[in-house]
């Protein structure tokens, strides 16, 4: 399940369909993460209110988000903080791998993060000569097996205590057991060394606040506190998009995230750096360096459908909601981001060429957006990029395009619809429609009287 | 052209070019929020995410505790540099990064703490905080009852007053967990496996 191709998601879904331990794991996941999402949003009573003001104060900082970064480096730079720009991916590694290597790092300790992720920073690392551990649990665990995360939230989701038990047992020569706490107290006393090693911590950021300059991290294990607080160097990675403007409007987002992600109230730690400590003997990293990659984002600023992708807080829980995930799980989509949200932001980044089959990889009932804490309208999305594919498709079907357009003209007219619909009936009795539909699901059989005729002769006499 | 200059070129030419947006609505944030007794209210959202939680009346009572949790086993203590805890306890100040690993338990006050989520608040220019209250496996809190807010907000206001904010604020919500294996809770992956708040309603420890 490694290595995965965007461009071949039908594929991948296949082969994810016929793992029968993956869906069972998914669906106890997505099950488990869904409701105690839904009992946290009832366990406040104005969590409507909460999703639209999120929503108001990105689509504010979107919509001004020049200004809104300028203001925030200028504050974190009046606390020490050294700030760098990088337009894309390779130039965020070069200046991450530049800056470790000036300093003489050796080992890194790394925090989860997904924009780094995107970058494939630890690939730059390591061909740079630097030894670079992921400390997150589920990330530890899939860097060991040398596989990608395959939920935003749970990294390791797809892979049994037994598989953990036995990469661990070839990969750290822990004796075999199926015991998880033993399993993760074995983690935690490896990774300690690494933590006491380490020259440079490297993490995500949550939030970056313009007011204060302020970065917030949040997580449940502890390990984004050790890879910010051990090493005397701190690199934050931040996509433009993760800016909002006031240290008050923490209040509505550290609400929401916890709840939309795993149903926690708050996670465990909230880390909030400003800047370097301001005396030597102080505790905590001597240098911060915050990088700021666009990568693609700004474009996506362009319009207002496409620029609300740039809300999402990576909360996962469009994933967990989603029934198109809930089967197939993250890897079939061949990107860092799956899920629906993984469906719009990837072809995005990474152009619809390669990506054109992942706005078709859902079903548009709306879950995803019934569940987003920032009320991003992902199935608007994902037909605005179907526009695109269709209007880009040079030589596109023109069968297609002629039934869409029947189908245009038999939905204007009763007369015809109503034809249509008898002739669906007698077609269906004769001949199997629709092979590519009929082969993983059964079609249901049209009721024998449509709507229209049931009213006709019953109903409106009722 | 720099990468900032190209980057804040492209985000103004994309903003520019986009056609315009609805006006964005702002929800009502408004709630009356009733008032509870705050102790009661923090004691039980702690336990709710597997904290430890005693309220004491005076010094003498937080020594009587601490000497509780800690128990007959020999352990090495590591303390904050909060001058009330080199009063009231035996341990070594502030260990550096290096030294923090040796230690079995850390103590340390918290400026402030937030009833309804059981939540510490460690602020690093009133305190050495961050190598203690996270490397020991055990972690014990000492905070005044008259410290306890309500809300989140009330939190968040307290730690950005005048415009200012320390460099390390530390929001510590339980112990350390993660249920990345198969989705089964563990406590204690990297940072304390215990914490033990101590509320006290006798006189504010001095700081």
């Amino acid at each position: 399940m490694n290595h995965l191709s965007s461009e071949t998601f039908d594929e991948n879904a296949k082969a994810a369909l016929a793992d029968v331990q993956l869906r069972g794991a998914l669906r106890n996941a997505t099950l488990l993460f869904g409701k105690r999402r839904l009992e946290a949003a009832r366990s406040l009573s104005n969590w409507e209110d909460l999703r639209t003001h999120a929503r108001a104060i990105k689509d504010e900082v979107l919509l001004h988000l020049d200004r809104y970064l300028e203001t925030f480096v200028a504050n974190a730079e009046k606390r020490g903080t050294v700030v760098h720009w990088a337009t894309d991916a390779a130039e965020a590694n070069a200046i991450i791998s530049k800056l470790t290597r000036d300093r003489g790092a050796r080992t890194i300790v790394k925090s989860k993060s997904m924009t780094t992720e995107e970058t494939h920073l630890n690939t730059a690392l390591e061909a740079a000569g630097m030894q670079v551990v992921e400390t997150d649990l589920g990330e530890y665990i899939i860097q060991l097996a040398h596989e990608t995360p395959s939920h935003i939230i749970a990294p390791a989701i797809h892979k049994t205590k037994g598989q953990i038990a036995e990469l661990f047992t070839s990969t750290l020569g822990m004796p075999p057991t199926d015991d998880i706490a033993k399993l993760t107290s074995t983690a935690r006393a490896t990774l300690r060394d690494r933590f006491a090693a380490a020259d440079v911590g490297i993490s995500g950021v949550n939030f970056g606040i313009a007011e204060t300059g302020t970065i917030v991290i949040v997580e449940n294990e502890g390990n984004i506190r050790l890879t910010t607080s051990l090493p005397r160097i701190h690199i934050a990675v931040m996509g433009i998009e993760k800016i909002i403007p006031r240290f008050a409007d923490l209040d509505v987002f550290l609400k929401l995230l916890p709840r939309s992600g795993t149903g926690q109230s708050l996670t465990t730690y909230q880390s909030f750096i400003t800047g370097t400590k301001r005396n030597a003997d102080d505790e905590g990293p001597g240098e911060l360096h915050i990088v700021i990659m666009d990568n693609g984002r700004s474009r996506m600023l362009a319009h207002p459908v496409t620029r609300q992708s740039l809300a999402c807080i990576r909360c996962g829980a469009c994933l967990n909601a989603c029934p198109v995930y809930q089967q197939v799980g993250g890897h079939a989509y061949g990107s860092v981001y799956p899920g629906p949200i993984g469906a719009v932001i990837t072809p995005q980044l990474l152009g619809l060429e390669k990506t054109a089959q992942l706005p078709y990889a859902s079903s548009l009932c709306g879950a995803c957006r019934e569940v987003c804490p920032v009320k991003i309208d992902i199935p608007r999305l994902l037909l605005h990029l179907r526009g695109e594919i269709i209007a880009h498709k040079k030589n596109g079907s023109a069968a297609e395009r002629l039934a869409f357009k029947m189908w245009a003209r038999v939905m204007m007219s009763p007369a015809l619809y109503n034809m249509g619909s008898m002739a669906g009936r007698l077609i269906q009795k004769v001949m199997p429609l629709s092979k590519a539909w009929t082969s993983g699901r059964d079609l249901r059989p049209i009721e024998q009287q449509s709507f229209r005729e049931l009213w006709k002769t019953k109903l409106s006499h009722e | 052209m720099s990468s900032r200059e190209t980057i804040l070129a492209s985000i103004r030419s994309h903003l520019a070019a986009s056609p315009p947006d609805d006006q964005p609505e702002c929800g009502s944030l408004f709630t009356v929020t009733e008032k509870v007794p705050l102790v009661d209210l923090f004691k039980q959202s702690l336990e709710a995410v597997d904290g430890h939680c005693v309220v004491v009346q005076n010094e003498q009572q937080i020594v009587e505790q601490i000497a509780r949790i800690l128990g007959d086993r020999p352990r090495r203590i590591a303390i904050s540099d909060a001058p009330a805890l080199k009063r009231l306890v035996d341990g070594e100040v502030a260990p550096n990064a290096h030294d923090i690993f040796a230690f079995d338990v850390g103590i340390s006050t918290a400026q402030a703490a937030i009833a309804e989520t059981g939540t510490l608040v460690l602020d690093s220019a009133r305190e050495r905080h961050r190598f203690v209250s996270l490397v020991p496996p055990v972690h014990i809190a000492i905070v005044d009852a008259q410290s306890i807010f309500q809300t989140l907000g009330e939190a968040l206001a307290f730690i950005h007053q005048n415009n200012d904010i320390s460099p390390a604020v530390t929001f510590i919500t339980g112990p350390s967990r993660t249920a990345d294996i198969e989705l089964t809770l563990a406590i204690g992956v990297h940072g304390p496996q215990e914490l033990y708040v101590i509320i006290n309603e006798g006189p504010p420890l001095a700081r």
